[in-house]
This record gives C-alpha cells, structure tokens and sequence, in this order.
C-alpha cells in the first residue's frame, strides 16, 4: 500500500489531541446511563427475589433450623403419639382371652408395653411350668400378637404355694 | 436539526472575499446553502472590512444556528513554521515558546504578539507551528456571536487544503504548493511530514504569478534532482497550463465543477 503524507492535525480552536467537551459530557452521560440501569436492573432483581421468596413461603411453608425447644417439643409429641399408637383395647381383650382360655391357672401380674418397640412384656404366675408353656402357645396363635417369646421363669420359693413366675415378650400388630 | 447532529457553517476568510457553505449532518450530509461574496472596501490586509462584511452576510437566517468552522486565508493572516524537536524536555508552555523563537527567527517583529499554536505531533518529530494575529480569533468570534454560530474550529488554508489533498501526494520528496488571489504557501514533504515551509506574495498578473511558480518549482530542486510539484490553484490558472511543465495539478473529480474553488475547500474540509 502506498504511503500517504501524516494528516497535520492543527487548530486554533479545538485542539485534536484534546476530547472535545461536548464528548466528553456524552460519555459521561453514557456512563451515568449505563450506572443508572444498572442499579435500576438490580433493584428489579432483588424484587424479584424478595417477591419469589413471599411466593414459596405461601406455597410450601418452610421451617428455620431446629431450636432445642422445637427438638423437645417434637421429641415429646412423638412419644405422645407412640403412646397413642398402642392398642390398648385389642391387647388387654386378647389377653384376658388368653387367661379365660387357659382356665385359670395363669395369674397376670403385670403388662409393660414399650411403644417404641412396639412391644408388650407379660409378667405372670403359674402353678407349674406345664401351664406357662400352654399359654405361650395359646399366644403364639393369636392374631394380636407376634412372635410371644418365654423370656424368663422363676420357681417363687418365698410363696408358700411355689408358683413358677414367667416372663413373656411379645410384638403387638397394627 | 437533530441536537446531536448539528448543522455546521464552514467560513472561508479571505482579504478580498468571503465564502459560506451550511452542510446537514447526519446519516445522509448535504449542503443546505452556499455562497461567495467579495470584500471590495478597505485595504488589502485590513481584517475589519472582512467581518464587517462576514457580520452582515450572517444577519441572513440562512446562516444562523449551528457550528462554525472558519478556515483563514494564508496570506496575509497566517505564518508558518517547522519547530525541531527539542534536545531537552519541555513542557507545553516550554514548545510554544520555543516554537515563538523558531517563527521570530523567520518572520521577525511581525509575529511578536500573534498567536502560536502546535500540531499535534508524534514525540521526538519536528512540528508544525502556526501563527495567526491574536485578534483573529475574538473577531470572528464577535461576528458570528449575533448569528448563534458557535466557533469550533480555526484553521489556515495550507492546513485544510493539505489535509484534503494529502491522499493524493506521495510521502517523500514532493512539494504541495496552495495557490490562493495574490499569494503562494508551499510544503515541501520527507517521510511523510513537512520538513520546509515557504510562502510567497504573487502580483495580480496570473502569467506572471504562473512563471514565479515555475520558478519556484526550479529553485527548490536540491542538487539538481527534481521533486514533483503538486499545485491546488484556481480554476482559471490551471485552465492557461497544460500538464508536464513540472507541475502537476490538484483538480477534484466531475461534478465538483459547478462550485468555486473555496467552495470546494470548505466541502473537502467535510469530506
């Protein structure tokens, strides 16, 4: 390519190595647009996530960390719940059924449920193991209980009638 | 008028006339108005007579309202010279100063009080400095003030009719000569920048302001080896010449014929 003599870039006026005012003052006023949108943009997007958190708060409530009060609370309502969750009725009928089956000669002593078990323990007196073991499988084929178990059997030597104590476990069904 | 596409109104000052061109901005320029007028009252030289005459051209609407860019005659209003690069640091006070000796030492007195302004230049190059009557400015700034012409640029001729032809002159070893009514400014070009000013008074005659160029042309050859010459004149001059007697002439393209070579100046100036 050929080469040109430089251009001489000389004035009286408006010196050319010099931004003239008037684009100077457009560039800041680009600038001072450009800042302003900005600002204005994000203001519009902190709306818009202030107003999508207030829409998932009403859709689907959301719960903070745990407090220990909450953990307690929660605790006790779930005990509470447990306990409710034990079927008395159908476990004390099924167990007096049991005893009325085996013609007296089982003496319940004592029934201990553990709701978190799901669980029952029975406590009871016989005159002779023979009896105890009838009634484990009087148990055994009852439609409220599952898997009775003899946990434990005492001859009572303090009771002048030696009655054998037993202890027998048992899951409850829902 | 779009606010960010100001009309301008291009000025061309001469000691013996006047020429005024308004141009559109925008994406499509065009040239709204134009006109030439001569000065024919008060003496060759005097500025008065010209912005009197300027002040009056501007009561006319036609003008009013918009940029000005006023282009000076070379003669007798404007004086050049080439500032070397200076062996030590200055500053900008430091360069005008140094630029004010460099045109004391070419033009004496006469430049004492004028006002001297730079080219913007590339460090460690020799520049171009301009001096202009320090009145210039403030009269032409109170002749446009009536007609809401704001000035935003002051030029000399030499430097808008170079700038406009420079595409077409070669960069080393060449002369561009501008030819105005009664005067010659000549730039001799090496490496692309001007290394020698030289401006000339030419009599009325055109045959004998055309020998003087010729001359001119001879004088200038360094050690026998010729440069090219390459003349912007007026019309009338070029039609008297034909091409190959050592000058080549600056002649705009077809459809420029119709304008005054001012006129011309001042649309190039746009260009």
């Amino acid at each position: 390519m050929r080469k040109l003599p430089r251009a001489v870039r000389l004035d009286l006026v408006a010196p050319v190595h010099r931004a003239p005012v008037a684009g100077a003052t457009l560039l800041a006023a680009g600038i001072a647009a450009a800042l302003a949108l900005g600002l204005a943009f994000e203001q519009k997007v902190e709306e818009r996530g202030r107003l999508d958190a207030e829409l998932g708060a009403r859709v689907a409530p959301r719960h903070g960390p745990p407090t220990p009060e909450s953990l307690a609370l929660s605790a006790e309502s779930a005990a509470i719940e447990r306990q409710l969750a034990v079927p008395w009725t159908r476990l004390l009928a099924e167990l007096e059924s049991a005893s009325h089956d085996s013609g007296g000669r089982v003496s319940l002593l004592q029934i201990e449920p553990d709701p978190a078990k799901r669980q029952v323990r029975i406590t009871a007196e016989v005159r002779a193991m023979n009896d105890a073991l009838v009634y484990l499988r009087r148990l055994q084929r009852s439609p409220v209980l599952r898997h009775p178990m003899l946990e434990s059997h005492e001859r009572r030597k303090d009771d002048p009638d030696h009655p054998v104590r037993v202890r027998v476990s048992a899951e409850w069904r829902t | 008028m779009s606010p960010l596409w100001r009309d301008e109104v291009a000025v061309y000052l001469a000691p013996r006339k006047l020429a005024l061109l308004r141009r559109a901005r925008g994406l499509r320029p065009s040239v709204e108005a134009a006109t030439e007028i001569a000065v024919t009252v008060g003496a060759s030289g005097d500025l008065a007579p010209v912005l009197a005459r300027l002040s009056d051209v501007l009561a006319e609407k036609t003008w009013h309202g918009a940029a000005a860019r006023v282009v000076v005659a070379d003669h007798p209003w404007v004086r050049y010279g080439i500032v070397p690069w200076p062996k030590t640091r200055l500053d900008e006070e430091g360069r005008l100063t140094h630029a004010r000796l460099v045109l004391g030492d070419a033009w004496g007195e006469t430049v004492a009080d004028w006002s001297v302004t730079l080219a913007d230049t590339p460090p460690g190059q020799a520049c171009v400095a301009c001096a202009m009557p320090a009145s210039l400015r403030g009269g032409i700034e109170d002749a446009l003030a009536p007609a809401r012409l704001s000035l935003v640029s002051l030029q000399p001729r030499l430097i808008v009719a170079f700038n406009a032809w420079r595409e077409r002159l070669p960069a080393d070893d060449a002369w561009f000569v501008s030819v105005d009514d009664g005067s010659l400014s000549a730039v001799h070009l090496s490496g692309g920048a001007w290394d020698r000013v030289h401006m000339a008074r030419l009599p009325a005659d055109w045959s004998v302001e055309l020998e003087r160029l010729k001359a001119f042309g001879r004088l200038t050859r360094a050690a026998g080896e010729p440069a090219r010459m390459f003349v912007d004149a007026p019309a009338w001059m070029r039609r008297g010449v034909s091409a190959g007697e050592g000058i080549e002439w600056l002649e705009a393209g077809e459809g420029d014929g119709a304008q005054t070579d001012d006129l011309a100046l001042l649309q190039r100036m746009h260009a």
